[in-house]
């Protein structure tokens, strides 16, 4: 939960880079992503994860992708002790760790500066059918009153006497009933308070709705995108025929 | 003016209820009125609304007899489309009814699903937020808002769909009681400035009687008083039918039937107008 | 019975949520906690019983640091019925609602019917006895939650917004009902925005404004403060603002606030 909080949740932010169009960052994390893939060495996925390194910096988000990899690498050491064990190749092993660590940051670089609002698009522009890209965005906006419903649950029952740390697995288990009954049920009645509030709002009366959001490519995004395009062909173009493979 | 909401020999039972929810229900509302709906807990004030705004009969079952017609047209004949640009609903919890990650956003949703152009809903977003007086918060998300604001960017999302009539269902109880007569006096400004029908559901009418034009208070599904909020306040039935008579207006009642009461007859009175009214009466 | 030293608390968010809060309810008495949405009022209550814990000062109840008990033991001794009924009914049954803190403290099983039969009486609850609380309506779910804690009789009763969604006759039982904790000797808080309600009652009315306590004393005081209540948001009750008007003007006596209606009402007898 602290992991996908830190890695994956949108905050604002101002940067240039929170401001691009969402579909310029949609391609730049896509294309790093494919370039953790096609490094074949060390030597280059230091290169890859030193751009990202520095992307993260000009996006002002370097310290929550340092914390997205901290709390990556647990995993990525779990890749490297199975490689270890099974290919007995010290440097193969080295490159699918860092590799998995990669990855996760290039996509954690375009979620957490890209608003609801901004996948919301995405989404429409991926040609999602409308309920999908719905339920998706009330999901999203309702994550933050379902925590605070869940503390007030647990304050009440505390309240009433209910100790929640105490006793063996099944007690501890049983101790929850009585918070995620009340969870249950608000969230039954907030989705039928939901469902009027959105028939008094004509959803789905207009067989194509409208967006208020215009997303009009400026200069700049065309600019990013055109200059992730150039570094992905130049990263493909050396590591397959500039720099020297050392491996495999 | 005509009466913009009418409602004819309404009954209306939810299905497998013992009971009807609605009974015999007859309101006339004129045009540019603000309404206030009051009586007892569970006395069928909810489902009311909801026959006017058309989730009933069109989102929940049950046995329907009689008519509801708003601006004309029969509820039961339109389609939530069409209903959704006439009646506006603010729904007493705003958090539920906020469906967006931006402010502006939300305001827009209805208008989106209508499937109104861009510039034009660009002109009618930003006229609802300048109405309420949020055009500061549009870039807000609603986890960033008070209560209060909550309150108003439900309602500049309603009003953005330009209705005729506005229904608010206990639009303070979440409010403290200062946030509370902002929205009143918000209401009674729009009626001013947009001609808007407001129908309000409240307990608290000391708030509110001061705008209001008629008090309608139900009990049991039937409507028990209608008038002016004056002559139902005044009555001696309001309140066995669990309406709050604000404290003022019991003193303005004992004043007026005490023998020296002339001084203070005629229409509602603040706390101050009553003390001028009682000191007029001194000298 | 309870008190506060200097207690300060920050939330996660980096908010001030309590700045140096001082406060002593001796036990028996009757204290409102006023001020506008954010001021602090509910996070003063949930120190009482631990749920929070202060980030300095510290928090004594029934002469206990909340620092060295849990929510648990505290909550015997302090019982809370929060705002939102929805947020605490699970049982398949009203009794076994009703019975759930009172197994939680350890009682006997005749004594946990007995004290459930005597809830049920006292709200007028005895034909939902083997019914689901969710089928309750709003009223009665919230006289439900305050018989579930008065069941097992806390010497402290805090009321989070009990009045919010009631209609006059229930504001009145509950009235009635917050008189018969008094005379029972037990200590109540009551936080709520419903001015009116708590004007005739007239409790020990404490303002709170952005974290820290502004105004402290006895209603009929505290309630003609006009430039406190402003500035901490708090509406005058409509008695108090038409007694104060009457009086601002000349050749009006003294009066009590309290009085001021029976007394308006006889200055116009001729």
């Amino acid at each position: 939960m602290m992991w996908l909080s830190g890695g994956f949740i949108f905050r604002k932010g101002y940067s240039f880079y929170h401001r691009l169009d969402p579909r310029a960052k949609l391609l730049n994390s896509a294309l790093m992503f494919v370039t953790t893939l096609l490094a074949r060495s060390i030597f280059e996925m230091v290169l890859v994860v030193a751009f990202m390194v520095g992307l993260s910096a000009a996006a002002t988000v370097l310290k929550r992708v340092a914390r997205t990899m901290a709390f990556t690498a647990l995993f990525s050491g779990f890749i490297f002790v199975v490689n270890v064990l099974f290919t007995r190749d010290l440097e193969t092993s080295v490159l699918y760790a860092t590799r998995f660590v990669a990855i996760v940051v290039s996509t954690s670089i375009f979620f957490i500066t890209t608003s609801p609002d901004e996948l919301e698009q995405v989404m429409k522009m991926f040609r999602l059918p409308r309920d999908v890209v719905f339920a998706f965005v009330t999901a999203v906006r309702f994550i933050p009153v379902m925590m605070l419903d869940t503390i007030q649950i647990m304050d009440a029952q505390k309240s009433r006497g209910l100790e929640l740390e105490k006793g063996n697995l099944v007690r501890r288990v049983r101790n929850m009933i009585p918070i995620l009954i009340p969870l249950v049920v608000n969230s039954v009645v907030r989705s039928g308070e939901l469902a009027e509030a959105m028939e008094a709002r004509a959803y789905g009366a207009a067989p194509k709705p409208t967006s208020l959001l215009e997303y009009r490519a400026r200069r700049v995004d065309i600019g990013v995108a055109c200059a992730s395009v150039v570094l992905f062909a130049l990263a493909a173009y050396s590591f397959y025929f500039v720099i020297p493979v050392q491996f495999p | 003016m005509g009466d913009i909401l009418k409602i004819e020999g309404l009954n209306f039972r939810y299905p497998e209820s013992p009971r009807n929810a609605v009974s015999d229900f007859e309101l006339s509302i004129p045009e540019g009125e603000i309404a206030v709906l009051a009586g007892p807990s569970g006395c069928g004030k909810s489902t009311l609304l909801r026959t006017v705004n058309g989730l009933i009969p069109h989102m929940y079952g049950g046995e329907y007899s009689g008519d509801v017609i708003v601006a004309g047209s029969s509820v039961k004949g339109s389609s939530m489309r069409d209903l959704a640009q006439t009646v506006g609903f603010l729904f007493q919890n705003p958090e539920n009814q906020i469906f967006m990650f931006t402010v502006e956003r939300d305001v827009a949703f209805g208008l989106e699903n209508l499937g109104v152009p861009r510039e034009e809903m660009r002109s009618r977003v930003d006229e609802a937020l300048r109405l309420l007086r949020i055009g500061d918060l549009a870039q807000r998300a609603p986890h960033e808002l008070s209560d209060g604001q909550k309150q108003r960017v439900a309602l500049a999302g309603v009003l953005a769909m330009r209705p005729k009539l506005v229904i608010l269902d206990e639009p303070t109880s979440l409010l403290d009681p200062k946030t509370a007569s902002e929205l009143v006096t918000l209401v009674a400004r729009l009626r001013e400035e947009l001609g808007t029908t407001f129908v309000v559901v409240e307990h608290r009418l000391d708030l509110l009687v001061g705008v209001a034009d008629r008090l309608v208070v139900m009990d049991g599904g039937r409507k028990v008083l209608e008038g002016s909020p004056r002559d139902v306040l005044f009555g001696d039935d309001a309140e066995a039918h669990g309406v709050a008579i604000p404290a003022v207006t019991r003193v303005q009642k004992a004043l007026t039937e005490s023998k020296g009461g002339r001084a203070v007859a005629g229409g509602l009175l603040t706390p101050s107008e009553l003390a001028s009214a009682v000191e007029g009466r001194r000298r | 019975m309870i008190e506060f030293r200097g207690v300060t608390f920050v939330h996660q968010n980096g908010v001030k949520a309590l700045d140096g809060v001082s406060l002593r309810v001796e036990a028996g008495e009757f204290v409102a906690l006023v001020g506008e949405n954010g001021a602090g009022k509910t996070t003063l209550v949930k120190h009482v019983t631990g749920l929070l814990k202060p980030a300095s000062g510290s928090v004594l109840v029934d002469g206990v640091d909340t620092k060295e008990a849990s929510t648990a033991q505290l909550s015997r001794k302090v019982g809370v019925a929060f705002q939102n009924p929805d947020h605490q009914l699970f049982s398949e049954t009203v009794e076994e609602e009703m019975s759930f803190a009172l197994r939680n403290f350890g009682f006997s099983p005749e004594l946990v019917r007995n004290r459930v039969t005597w809830g049920l009486e006292l709200f007028g609850l005895e034909e939902y006895r083997k019914s689901s609380p969710l089928v309750l309506s709003g009223g009665e779910k919230k006289r439900l939650t305050l018989a579930c804690i008065l069941a097992w009789d806390p010497q402290v009763v805090i009321l989070d917004e009990p009045t919010v969604g009631q209609d006059s006759i229930q504001k009145e039982r509950l009235a009635g009902t917050i008189q018969m904790l008094k005379s029972a000797g037990k200590t109540v808080m009551v936080v709520s925005h419903d001015i009116e309600f708590l004007w005739p009652i007239q409790p020990r009315v404490v303002v709170m404004k952005g974290g820290r306590v502004v105004g402290d004393g006895p209603s009929a005081d505290l309630m003609q403060d006009r430039d406190l209540l402003g500035s901490a948001r708090v509406a005058q009750p409509q008695l108090v603002e038409f007694y104060q008007e009457l009086h601002r003007r000349p050749g009006t006596p003294f009066v009590h606030a309290l009085d001021a209606a029976r007394w308006a009402e006889e200055s116009l007898q001729p």
